[in-house]
């Protein structure tokens, strides 16, 4: 399915930037794909997050199960309690920034791409 | 409960700052209260503190501390599941629902399905989801008047629902941003402080900790005179030598089975293994009690002299001091499947605070998707710095007041420490903080729930199912009428809960939100093939699922036959209490399985694909084809 015009020389970038915009708009094809790869991306990098979040929470209470973990102490507080009740949050914070910058360059990217 | 004029000053003081501001907010078009016309110019730090402070209910400020106190390490789950919730409602929903330009549920529902009828369903979902949260809110309201004041725990239910929904039928404070950011400017200054003049005087964390540790049990720092009623329960860890004042008759209990972190010395050779069911009469002035379970038969006074172990009350398994600091202990230990406790637990708090009624619709107030994700992350920063402190009140409570243990008033430790540990002005000052803590705690989540609820029966109910034709003055007084019965139904409810633990009861309201509506956003936005009918039905039945799991658990103590049951088939009596890590997945599974079955005609699929995904500068909300 062609839609938007086989680019010909001189007015190539301006026209390329209104038909991605009006391919995206009309819901044709093509700009079906680029809403895809957009989704794909953004849901990719959610899903990335997803998984650091469950690897640093999920693997708390397995290491409760291992004695030295669950019995060590730092200043005679103990680790667990440190790492769940301190810890956790900054890392928690961290990965939230980190979500943030790169959700906002893709849809930078995707926004300098169609216009 | 004896009652203290400071406290009483805090709750009137906190009570009319509130309104002074928002009368104030109000005068100067900073009114951001009616969300139908949101002005949606909120800056993402003002926004993000309006939302924490919406946020931060009496769950977080008196349940942690209190559930800590009863259970330990095991309810630090609580605290970050709470803060972490908002890292999943970033990533997945923040940025693409404010694009999508819906601030309910049900406008989602509805927008992205152009299904009126399941707006229908998600007004109903919110309904049921609203009234769970509320009833922590209210036990919290009771136990702080009750504590101000002296005032019966149903004085103190009724009187805070009558003064909220005043609030929030005269168009009181429940939408204004300045107001809810100031609630939260109060909440950690009343949390924070307290603790810290509290650790300067009993030492710091490691001191506590250290003190903990040197010791089997909690022990009573001070004598104590407790006041017993029949039917009372105590559980001792060794045989105590008590001061009744007047003969009391109890009653031996034969030994729990102990499971986890609890003594696994109850009912062994040395505890009450022999006289179980026995009758013993407890003879001033002085008398031993063996170690275990009794129940009083009489009504009287009972003194314990100063570093005798305490005696936990029925509403905490008892604990040795080691069990309640190491993972795994009474709470999660105590259905005797630690882990599958403890990630379902967490997977219900993690997805289910997007699904809260009263969360998304200030998301609404920023003007994009970016100051929207901006706005989720800097409540995740305000979140992480509000639960640093909380767990230390129980620590605390745990050490130097473990009388609350038997006096079942653990909910309330946040509130008693102060005036307990600082006999004096100190005292009366923090006290008046926390509980004016306490009060924009439960008033700010309370009137943010009314109007999510009185919204969704005034204006869906009655403004567009029963009287569509009804005018806007008329459907302002159904909002009004709305507000008041939805009140009234949450303090009648209320009354029924003071025996449960706040925490617990906040911890059903999101295991039902994450069952039904956190697959329906995320599947919503993310995946195209869903259907209607698909979402639908996950949603309904997930939502139904947990529900009747959390009401089995509820109505267990009642029937000797379930408790039975639920005895034999530990596992499922774990699930039943904690059921997000079951219906979660079974809601995901029908809103897929339903939608690939019986699939949709493409249609407007992609219109609302653009509509939540593409970035707001290419222009494309408003007129879809730019021509």
């Amino acid at each position: 399915m062609e839609v938007g015009p086989s680019p010909s020389d001189n007015e190539v970038s301006a026209s390329a930037q209104i038909d991605h915009l009006t391919e995206l708009a009309e819901q044709t094809r093509v700009g079906e794909v680029y809403l895809a790869a957009l989704m794909r991306r953004q849901l990719r990098l959610s899903l990335g997050v997803a998984v650091s979040l469950l690897a640093v929470l999920g693997v708390q209470p397995l290491l409760d199960r291992w004695v030295a973990y669950r019995q060590a102490a730092l200043f005679s507080i103990p680790v667990p309690w440190l790492v769940l009740g301190l810890l956790t949050y900054p890392l928690l914070v961290v990965a939230g920034y980190f979500y943030l910058g790169r959700s906002e360059s893709i849809d930078d990217e995707f926004g300098d791409l169609m216009r | 409960m004896s009652s203290s004029p400071a406290t009483a000053v805090g709750l009137v003081l906190m009570l009319a700052l509130t309104v002074g501001l928002g009368v104030y907010a109000r005068r100067f078009g900073r009114s951001t209260s009616d969300l139908l016309v949101a002005a949606r110019t909120v800056r993402p730090r003002l926004n993000a503190a309006a939302i924490s402070g919406e946020y931060l209910s009496a769950a977080s400020f008196l349940g942690i501390a209190g559930l800590v106190m009863q259970f330990g390490y095991d309810v630090l789950w609580y605290p970050v599941g709470y803060a972490a919730g908002y890292l999943v409602l970033l990533i997945f929903i923040a940025g693409p629902l404010r694009r999508f330009g819906a601030y309910t549920i049900p406008d989602f529902a509805e927008g992205r399905f152009d299904s009126p009828a399941f707006r229908r369903v998600a007004v109903c979902l919110v309904i049921l989801i609203g009234l769970f949260y509320m009833l922590p809110q209210m036990k919290a309201a009771g136990i702080t008047v009750s504590a101000a004041t002296g005032a019966p725990y149903p004085i103190g239910v009724v009187a805070i629902a009558a003064v909220v929904v005043a609030l929030v039928a005269g168009g009181g404070m429940g939408g204004i941003t300045v107001v809810q950011a100031f609630q939260f400017a109060v909440k950690i200054f009343a949390i924070s402080l307290p603790v810290f003049v509290l650790c300067v005087e009993f030492g710091s964390p490691s001191h506590l900790f250290a003190q903990l540790g040197s010791r089997v049990d909690p022990q009573l720092p001070a004598a104590v005179q407790f006041t017993v009623h029949p039917g009372d329960e105590w559980t001792l860890a060794r045989p105590t030598s008590v001061l009744p004042q007047t003969p009391l008759r109890v009653r031996l209990l034969p030994p729990r089975s102990s499971a986890g972190g609890t003594y696994p010395a109850l009912g062994g050779p040395t505890g009450s293994g022999a006289g179980q069911g026995r009758t013993l009469i407890l003879r001033p002035p002085q008398q031993t009690l063996p170690a275990g379970s009794v129940v009083f038969s009489d009504a009287g006074r009972v003194g314990l002299r100063a570093g005798a172990p305490v005696p936990f009350g029925a509403s905490t398994p008892a604990s040795s001091n080691r069990a309640w600091a190491l993972p795994f202990g009474p709470l999660a230990g105590g259905g005797g499947h630690p882990l599958l406790f403890t990630y379902s637990l967490l997977v219900g708090i993690l997805c289910g605070t997007m699904g809260l009624p009263h969360i998304l619709v200030r998301f609404y107030t920023n003007p994009d998707a970016r100051s929207a994700r901006r706005t989720a992350w800097l409540v995740l920063v305000l979140l992480g710095l509000f639960y640093l402190w909380p767990p230390l009140y129980g620590v605390l409570g745990r050490l130097q007041d473990p009388a609350l243990y038997t006096q079942k008033l653990t909910d309330s430790v946040v509130l008693l420490l102060p005036r307990l540990l600082f006999p004096g002005w100190l005292g009366a000052l923090m006290t008046a903080v926390v509980s004016a803590g306490a009060f924009a705690a439960f008033t700010s989540t309370l009137s943010g729930l009314l109007v999510s609820l009185a919204g969704a029966l005034g204006h869906d109910l009655y403004g567009r199912w029963w009287r569509p034709e009804s005018s806007p003055r008329a459907r302002r007084r159904a909002f009004r009428l709305a507000a008041i019965v939805a009140g009234a139904g949450a303090a009648g409810l209320g009354l029924t809960v003071q025996s449960f633990d706040i925490s617990v009861l906040v911890g059903w309201a999101f295991a039902i939100a994450a069952s039904s509506f956190f697959p329906l956003l995320v599947l919503g936005i993310w995946w195209r093939g869903l259907t209607a009918l698909g979402a639908a039905l996950g949603a309904t039945l997930g939502g139904l699922a947990a529900t009747a799991g959390i009401v089995t658990t509820m109505l267990q103590p009642a029937s000797p036959a379930l408790t039975s049951f639920l005895d034999r088939n530990s596992g499922l009596a774990v699930i039943f209490s904690q059921p997000a890590i079951v219906t979660i997945p079974l809601s995901f599974a029908l809103m897929v399985s339903v939608s690939l079955a019986l699939p949709h005609p493409p249609g407007q699929v992609s219109l609302k694909m653009l509509q939540l995904h593409v970035p707001e500068r290419l222009g494309l909300r408003h007129d879809y084809i730019p021509e």
